[in-house]
C-alpha cells in the first residue's frame, strides 16, 4: 500500500479493524479520524506501520478511563483500542506469574487469578481500568505501601513503536536483569512512546483475612500518628486517609493483611485511638478518586505527609478541596470542584506547588475543566526533562505518539526550562 | 601512555589534585578486572573523584575528546561490567563514601555511591530501619554498583531489588550534566530505567534509598534433605501454600561441602540438600506460617530440622550460604560461576539438565540457588592445570544458560550481562527488542562513551538527529558497528 | 612468594572493607586484594618498583583480612614472605635504612631498651620543646618520641612464682621485650593471676625478643634467629606451655614451626612447646579463685595479632565478662586496626596516626571508663590517639583488670591516665 493512498483506505486495507470515530472517541475534548480495533500484537503492528507511512498521530487506548488524563494531544489521527487484546495468556500457579495482553480489565485479571488464591496486587482506583491503560498511566491505590506500584509488579513487557516495530524486554521470571528495562519505562509514559499491547507480572497470594481499622477524628490536629503506623512491626498493607471537608473531621483506615490480620488490627488499635473501629470489608471511599473532574496528584515524602495536608487547607481558602489517598506513602489525590475558577485554581495549584517545595514535594493536575486547563502548568519542574525529552526523541522522533500528553511533550515545561 | 592520554591526564589532576589520578603502570594494572577474573584490560587511567562536580568535570573532559569511561565501585561485579578499557578512563567511585543522611522520618537516607550496601543497614539499624536488598557481598559491593547492576539478594523472594528500593538518583549523564532523577516526578520512569543499565548511561553520585522497618521476628529454619528433589519439592509446596518467605535457599551436596571446608558451617551431615527458610514479619503471621512450613519440610523429606531465632544461630546458619561462591577456590582449584533463571517450576527439570551436562562433560557442577524465585548459581568447577578442562567448562556454562532460556528463564538474574554475557543476549532477544532498548542508549549517551562494549553484543552507533542521516561512519564501513 | 597461594585469591573483594589502609584511602593496590594482584604481577616477571615496594610496606599485617577471606588465602604467609622479598631486592634509601637499623637495633634488645630508659625519662621534661625539631628531622622519629610510653618503676619477677592453693599447672612465661621494659606491671599482673588461679608460673631470666618484631617485617633470618633462642630458653625451664601476654608475641611464637620449617629439627623442637595466649589459657584451664566486683565499664578492643591471627576474641570477653559488677562494651568497628600494629606506627607514621584517630573516635562513643586491649601497642597508640583529641582514657591490660578483681582492689587503681611529657597538640 503506498503513502499515495489516502490514509483510511490504506487502514481498510490493512486487515485489522477499523472504523470511523464518533462522537464517544474523545481524547480529552480531541476528535480522533479513526479508531483501530487490533486483536493481537502483530495487528497494532500493522496498524502502526500503515499509520507511519501516513504520518498520522496516535493515541492508544484502553476502557478510555483516563482519556481525559493530561494535556489533550496536539493531533490525534488514530485511536487504538486496545480492549479486544483481552486475553489471560498464560498464568502458571506455581511461578506466581501472569502473562496478559493490554485490554484485560483488572477486574477479569482478578476473576481469572482468585480461583488460584491469586492476585495482582495492585489496586485501580477506577473501575473498568485495563492493564494496559493501567500500566501507562501509573496509577495505583492504597496497597502501594506495602506492594508498590505497577512498575514494581511488572516484569515483562510488549510495546509496539511509532514505526510498527515489535520489543520486549523482561520475561516471565521474577528475577532477571538481562538487558534494560521498557517497562520501567513504559509505565507512566501515557501513550507518547509506543503501544503496551502484553504484560507479564509477578502475583501474590491472596491474603487469608483483611481487616481495616478505622478512625474518624475532628480535624487534622487529631490525626492518630500515621508514621508511627506505618513504621510499626505490625506491617501494615495501607494507610488511607479521607478528609471530604477540609473544615470537617478526618478518617483514617489502615488495612491489615494475613492470618492474624484481626489481631493485628486490635494491636493498631492503640496506635489508632479510643474511637477505632475493626472491620472487614473497607470503608466505601477505599481505593476510589476524591473526583475525577479537577484532579490533582500531591506526592511529598513520607514524614511530610501531614504537613503537606496542612498546607492544602492552608492555601485551598474558600476552594472546597476534597483529599484522600495514602498517607503513609503520601500519595494524596486532591479533587476541585469542576466549577472552581481559573485564577483560583491557578492561585492554589502554584501556592500548593510552592508550599511544599521544600520537602521535594510533587503536584500534578491529572484533569482539570478547559478553561482552567489552558492556564495551569500541569507538571511543575521536572529535573530530568531533557532527557526525557531526548527519549522521546528516540522512541518517537516524527512526535506522533500522543503529542503533547505528557510533560516531555508540553511546549509550556519546554518553554519554561528554556 | 598516548600522548592524548598524558594530556588528559593532566587536566584530570587540575580536577582531581595528584593524589586523585592514578597513570603507574604497576598500579593501573591491580584495576584491570573486577570480580569477574576471566576478562582483564588495563585503564589507560584511573581517577579516583570525591565529588559529584569532580565526576562530571572528568565525564565532560571525556565527552570532549570522545575518550570512553567506565565507572568502577568496590569491584565486586561477576559480570565484567567494571571490565575498564584499555584506551579509557576508570572512574572509581571508592572515595564517594559518605553517608550524607539518614532520614528515618522519610523512611530513607542518602548516600554517595562507594557507600557500601551494608553500611548503609548498619547506619539505619539503630532506629530500627535497614536496607533491604542484601547481595551476598553486601559487605563490601557499592550501592552505585547495586544500582548499576539492580542488584538482589537472598531476600529478594519478599523485598525485590535495588530497582524497588532506590528513591531517587543524582547522575552524571555521559555528557557530563547533573541531573537528578525522582520516583516522584512526573513522566517516563527514567530512574527505574537506569538502575541495572550497568554503567551505560551514566554515573550515579548519590543515591537516596528507602529504608524498611526491620521485622518484628526473624525465624530462619535449615532443613537438611536426602537429596535437591525433595528439597525442591518442599520449596513448591511452600509457594503454594500461599506463603511467600522472606527468603527460600538451596544448596547441594557439592556446594555444602565446599562450604564446609571453608567455614566449618556445619550443617547436618549426610544431607545431599540443604534448604535455608527465612520467614519474618509480624510475630503472629510468623508463627503460623513457620508452623505451616516445618510441616510441609517434613512432608517432603526432610530429616533434620534447625531453627535459629536470634541473630547469633541465624547468623551460623547463614554462614555456609553467604560463604558458598568463594568457598569452592577450597575444593575446587578452578571455577566459573553461573547466573541464570528459571521459572521456579521449571527448578526439577533444569537441574536434572545440569546433572546430565556435568556427567557428559565429566565437569562438576555445584548448586547453589535462589530457589523461591528460580534464580541458579551453579559452580561449575574444573582444573586449570588440566588440558582443555577450561573450556569443557565454559561449554558447560554456556549450555546451563541454553537450558534457562529454553525454559523462558533468563541469563541473569543478578550478576548483570556485563562484557561475559552480551553474546548470550541475541538468544534471549530479537533484534527489534535490542535496537529498541538502544533507543534509550541513544538518548542517555549518543557517543557510546559510557561502558562501552558491555551488555549488547555488537557496538552501534546512534544515527543524528531523526531525518539527518551523515556519511556513514567508519566503523560502519569497516563492519565493526552497524548503524543504528 | 608461593604462586599457588597467590592463585587461592578469587578476587572477590571480601577483605576490601576489613583492611585498614583501604579505609583511608580506598584504592586498589592498598588493599589485601591490590596487594595480592602485584603479588601477582611479580611473580610473573614485573621488577618490584619502589610503588610496588611502598604498598607492601602500607600494610599493617593486622590479618583482619585473612579473617574476612572466604576462600582462605594466606594472607598471612603471602605478606610475610613478601616482605622478605623486599627487603632482598629492593634497595631503600639510606634515610629509610637507619631508621630500620635503629628499630630493628634497639627493640628487641631488651638491655638497650633498659640503657633508654634514662635518656627517657629525662625526655619527659623536653619532649614539648624538642617535637618540633623531630618533626622536621624525620616524622619517624618524632612518632617514636611521641609513642614512648612513660618510664614506670621497674620490675624484678622471681624465676618461679609458685601457685596459691591447689596446684593445677606449671607454665612458662614470656616476658617480652617491649612489654618487659616498659609495661613491667603488666607482666606482674599476669604472674599473679596465674598463680591466682593455681599455677606454678616459671619465668626463664635472660628472655630475648620472641622474633615477632622481625618476622613481620620480613627479617625471616632475623626472627628464626630469635625463635631458636626462646625455644632453648623454654625447653632448659623445662615447661612446655608458655603463657604470652602480648598479642604480636603470641601469634609470632605460635608459628615458630612453620618460620623453622626449613630446620627439620628445630621445627619438631618448636612443635613440642605449646605457646598460648594468656586468655586462651585461662579459658581453657576453668576460674577457680574467686572474683570481686569490679564496678567499672570497659570497652574491649581486639588485638589484631589475638583477634585475627590467633582468632581469639570470645575468650578475653568472657574473663571479663565474669568479673561482677563489670560492664563490658563493644566498640563499633572492632575489627579495624588502631594502626599500632607492631613497627607500623614508627614506619608509616601519618597512616598510623589517621587510624588511631579513627579509633579513638570509635572508642569514645562507647563512653567506658577503661579501656582493655591484650596488646600494649594497641592501648599506647589509642591513648595517644585520644590525648590528641583533647581528651584522657585510662587503659589496661586484661590481666590487669583480672588480677584486680582477684586481689580485691578498687577499679581506681586500674589504668590511671598515663603522666606524660607529650601532651595534646
Amino acid at each position: 500500500m503506498s503513502p499515495a493512498t489516502p490514509p483510511g483506505e490504506a487502514l481498510a486495507a490493512s486487515g485489522v479493524t477499523v472504523r470511523e470515530a464518533g462522537p464517544g472517541d474523545l481524547v480529552a475534548g480531541v476528535a480522533p479520524r479513526w479508531v483501530a480495533l487490533p486483536e493481537s500484537t502483530g495487528e497494532v503492528s500493522t496498524v502502526m506501520r500503515v499509520a507511519a507511512e501516513h504520518h498520522l498521530a496516535v493515541v492508544p487506548v484502553g476502557a478510555g478511563t483516563k482519556l481525559r488524563w493530561g494535556p489533550p494531544p496536539e493531533r490525534c489521527d488514530l485511536l487504538v483500542y486496545t480492549g479486544r487484546l483481552n486475553q489471560v495468556l498464560e498464568h502458571v500457579a506455581g511461578d506466581l506469574v501472569v502473562r496478559v495482553q493490554a485490554g484485560v480489565t483488572a477486574e477479569a485479571l482478578a476473576a481469572a487469578l482468585g480461583g488460584a488464591g491469586q492476585q495482582l496486587a495492585l489496586d485501580v482506583p477506577l473501575e473498568g481500568a485495563t492493564i494496559g491503560g493501567t500500566l501507562a498511566a501509573a496509577t495505583a491505590g492504597p496497597r502501594r505501601l506495602r506492594y508498590g506500584m505497577a512498575r514494581d509488579m511488572l516484569i515483562g513487557i510488549t510495546v509496539v513503536l511509532a514505526d510498527g516495530t515489535v520489543a520486549r524486554s523482561g520475561g516471565k521470571v521474577v528475577k532477571n536483569v538481562a538487558g534494560y528495562d521498557l517497562g520501567k519505562l513504559f509505565t507512566g509514559s501515557h501513550g507518547t512512546l509506543g503501544v503496551i499491547t502484553e504484560a507479564t507480572f509477578r502475583l501474590h497470594p491472596l491474603p487469608a483475612s483483611s481487616a481495616w481499622i478505622t478512625a474518624t477524628v475532628p480535624g487534622l490536629e487529631d490525626l492518630p500518628d500515621v508514621a508511627a503506623i506505618a513504621g510499626s512491626q505490625l506491617e501494615p498493607g495501607a494507610v488511607e486517609i479521607d478528609w471530604p471537608d477540609l473544615h470537617g473531621p478526618v478518617t483514617v483506615s489502615v488495612l491489615l493483611e494475613g492470618v492474624a490480620a484481626e489481631e493485628r488490627a486490635k494491636a493498631a488499635g492503640e496506635l489508632m485511638g479510643a474511637t477505632a473501629v475493626i472491620t472487614y470489608e473497607p470503608p466505601a471511599w477505599w481505593g476510589r478518586l476524591p473526583g475525577d473532574e479537577f484532579l490533582l496528584e500531591l506526592r511529598v515524602p513520607p514524614g511530610a505527609a501531614v504537613r503537606a495536608l496542612d498546607a492544602v487547607a492552608r492555601v485551598a481558602g474558600d476552594v472546597p478541596v476534597r483529599v484522600r489517598g495514602s498517607v503513609a506513602s503520601s500519595v494524596l489525590s486532591l479533587a476541585l470542584p469542576a466549577g472552581t475558577s481559573a485564577p483560583a485554581a491557578d492561585i492554589f495549584v502554584s501556592a500548593l506547588r510552592s508550599a511544599v517545595a521544600a520537602q521535594g514535594g510533587r503536584l500534578v493536575v491529572w484533569t482539570a475543566p478547559p478553561e482552567a486547563a489552558s492556564l495551569l502548568d500541569r507538571w511543575g519542574p521536572v529535573g530530568a526533562a531533557t532527557l526525557m525529552r531526548r527519549v522521546k526523541e528516540r522512541f518517537d522522533p516524527e512526535g506522533r505518539m500522543s503529542p503533547g500528553r505528557l510533560a516531555v511533550g508540553s511546549r509550556r515545561v519546554r518553554s519554561e526550562r528554556s | 601512555m598516548t600522548p592524548a592520554m598524558a594530556e588528559l591526564s593532566g587536566r584530570f589532576a587540575s580536577i582531581l589534585g595528584p593524589g586523585g589520578v592514578i597513570t603507574d603502570p604497576v598500579r593501573l594494572r591491580t584495576y584491570e578486572c573486577d570480580g569477574l577474573t576471566y576478562h582483564r584490560a588495563t585503564p589507560a587511567v584511573v581517577v579516583l573523584p570525591e565529588t559529584a562536580e569532580q565526576v562530571a568535570a572528568v565525564v565532560r573532559a571525556c565527552d570532549e575528546t570522545g575518550t570512553p569511561f567506565v565507572a568502577r565501585g568496590s569491584g565486586t561485579g561477576l559480570s565484567g561490567g567494571a571490565l575498564p578499557r584499555a584506551d579509557g578512563v576508570l572512574i572509581v567511585t571508592s572515595r564517594m563514601r559518605r553517608i550524607l543522611q539518614v532520614d528515618i522520618e522519610n523512611r530513607r537516607a542518602v548516600v554517595e555511591p562507594g557507600v557500601t550496601n551494608l553500611a548503609i543497614t548498619e547506619a539505619a539499624r539503630p532506629y530500627g530501619y535497614y536496607y533491604a536488598p542484601d547481595p551476598s557481598s553486601q559487605q563490601i559491593c557499592s550501592i552505585g554498583g547495586n544500582v548499576a547492576e539492580n542488584s538482589g539478594g537472598a531476600h529478594c523472594l519478599k523485598y525485590g531489588f535495588t530497582v524497588n528500593h532506590v528513591l531517587a538518583i543524582e547522575l552524571v549523564t555521559p555528557d557530563g550534566e547533573i541531573v537528578q532523577l525522582d520516583a516522584m516526578d512526573p513522566g517516563y520512569d527514567l530512574l527505574g530505567a537506569f538502575i541495572g543499565s550497568e554503567g551505560t548511561l551514566g554515573i550515579a553520585t548519590k543515591i537516596t534509598v528507602r529504608l524498611s522497618r526491620a521485622p518484628e521476628v526473624v525465624t530462619t529454619l535449615l532443613a537438611a534433605f536426602r537429596n535437591v528433589e525433595s528439597g525442591g519439592l518442599a520449596v513448591s509446596a511452600i509457594i503454594g501454600a500461599g506463603i511467600v518467605p522472606a527468603a527460600i535457599e538451596m544448596m547441594d551436596a557439592l556446594a555444602i561441602e565446599a562450604a564446609e571446608a571453608a567455614v566449618r558451617c556445619d550443617y547436618p551431615p549426610g544431607a545431599g540438600a540443604v534448604l535455608i527458610v527465612e520467614l519474618d514479619g509480624p510475630g503472629a503471621e510468623v508463627a503460623h506460617q513457620f508452623a505451616r512450613v516445618e510441616r510441609i519440610c517434613q512432608e517432603s523429606g526432610a530429616f533434620e530440622l534447625r531453627v535459629a531465632d536470634d541473630p547469633a544461630e541465624r547468623a551460623a546458619i547463614w554462614k555456609g550460604r553467604r560463604s558458598a561462591f568463594a568457598a569452592v577456590g577450597r575444593i575446587s582449584p578452578a571455577y566459573l560461576v553461573q547466573d541464570g533463571v528459571v521459572p521456579r517450576t521449571a527448578l526439577p527439570m533444569v537441574l536434572a539438565g545440569i546433572e546430565e551436562l556435568s556427567a557428559r562433560y565429566g565437569i562438576r557442577v555445584a548448586n547453589v540457588f535462589h530457589a523461591g524465585d528460580g534464580n541458579l548459581h551453579p559452580l561449575v568447577l574444573f582444573d586449570d592445570g588440566e588440558e582443555g578442562a577450561g573450556e569443557r567448562a565454559e561449554q558447560v556454562s554456556s549450555e546451563i544458560l541454553d537450558l534457562c532460556i529454553s525454559y523462558g528463564g533468563s541469563i541473569t538474574g543478578e550478576h548483570g550481562v556485563g562484557v561475559d554475557k552480551s553474546r548470550y543476549m541475541p538468544k534471549m532477544f530479537t533484534p527489534e527488542d535490542l535496537d529498541t532498548m538502544q533507543l534509550v542508549r541513544c538518548a542517555f549517551d549518543p557517543k557510546n562513551l559510557s561502558n562501552p562494549g558491555k551488555i549488547f553484543p555488537t557496538p552501534r552507533l546512534c544515527g543524528e538527529a531523526p531525518g539527518v542521516r551523515k556519511g556513514v561512519h567508519p566503523l560502519v564501513a569497516s563492519g565493526e558497528a552497524e548503524l543504528f | 612468594m608461593n604462586p599457588e597461594l597467590i592463585k587461592d585469591c578469587v578476587h572477590c573483594g571480601f577483605c576490601l572493607p576489613a583492611c585498614p589502609t583501604y579505609s583511608l584511602w580506598g584504592e586498589e593496590m592498598d588493599s589485601p586484594r591490590g596487594r595480592i594482584h602485584l603479588m601477582k604481577q611479580y611473580v610473573e616477571g614485573t621488577p618490584m618498583t619502589p610503588e610496588m615496594a611502598g604498598h607492601f610496606d602500607a600494610c599493617l599485617g593486622c590479618m583482619a583480612c585473612v579473617t574476612a577471606c572466604p576462600s582462605g588465602v594466606r594472607y598471612d604467609v603471602l605478606i610475610e614472605t613478601t616482605r622478605a622479598e623486599v627487603e632482598r631486592v629492593h634497595p631503600r634509601p639510606w634515610t629509610d635504612r637507619a631508621f630500620r637499623a635503629l628499630v630493628f637495633g634497639l627493640f628487641p634488645y631488651p638491655r638497650r631498651l633498659r640503657a633508654l630508659r634514662l635518656p627517657l625519662k629525662l625526655g619527659e621534661r623536653i619532649m614539648p620543646r624538642l617535637r618540633p625539631l623531630l618533626e622536621r628531622l624525620d616524622p619517624r622519629l618524632a612518632a617514636m618520641a611521641e609513642l614512648a610510653p612513660p618510664v614506670s618503676p621497674r620490675i624484678r619477677l622471681p624465676g618461679l612464682v609458685e601457685a596459691r592453693g591447689e596446684r593445677r599447672a606449671v607454665v612458662g612465661m614470656l616476658t617480652g621485650c617491649v612489654q618487659a621494659e616498659f609495661f613491667p606491671r603488666v607482666n606482674a599482673a599476669t604472674v599473679r593471676v596465674l598463680a591466682l588461679e593455681g599455677c606454678d608460673v616459671v619465668i626463664p631470666q635472660g628472655q630475648g625478643c620472641c622474633g615477632a618484631l622481625s618476622v613481620h617485617s620480613g627479617r625471616k633470618e632475623e626472627a628464626a634467629r630469635f625463635a631458636r633462642r626462646t625455644i632453648e630458653t623454654f625447653e632448659r625451664a623445662g615447661v612446655d606451655t608458655v603463657i604470652v601476654n602480648a598479642a604480636g608475641c603470641g601469634s609470632s611464637t605460635k608459628e615458630y614451626a612453620e618460620l623453622l620449617a626449613g630446620d627439620p629439627a628445630w621445627a619438631t623442637r618448636a612443635r613440642a612447646l605449646r605457646f598460648l595466649d594468656l586468655a586462651e589459657f585461662l579459658a581453657e584451664l576453668g576460674p577457680a579463685a574467686e572474683r570481686h566486683p569490679l564496678p567499672i565499664t570497659v570497652a574491649y578492643h581486639d588485638a589484631c595479632h589475638l583477634a585475627h591471627a590467633q582468632g581469639i576474641r570470645s575468650e578475653p570477653r568472657a574473663l571479663l565478662a565474669s568479673v561482677p559488677g563489670l560492664k563490658l562494651r563493644e566498640v563499633p568497628d572492632a575489627a579495624m586496626c588502631c594502626g599500632s600494629a607492631g613497627t607500623y606506627n614508627l614506619f608509616q607514621p601519618e597512616a598510623a596516626r589517621d587510624l588511631g584517630d579513627r579509633k579513638a573516635e570509635q572508642v569514645l562513643t562507647v563512653g567506658a571508663d577503661l579501656l582493655v586491649s591484650a596488646n600494649p601497642g594497641c592501648t599506647m597508640q589509642i591513648a595517644s590517639a585520644v590525648r590528641r583529641r583533647g581528651e584522657e582514657i585510662r587503659v589496661a591490660h586484661t590481666a590487669e583488670v583480672l588480677d584486680a578483681s582477684l586481689r580485691g582492689l578498687s577499679p581506681a587503681t586500674l589504668g590511671r591516665p598515663a603522666q606524660r611529657g607529650v601532651r595534646a597538640r
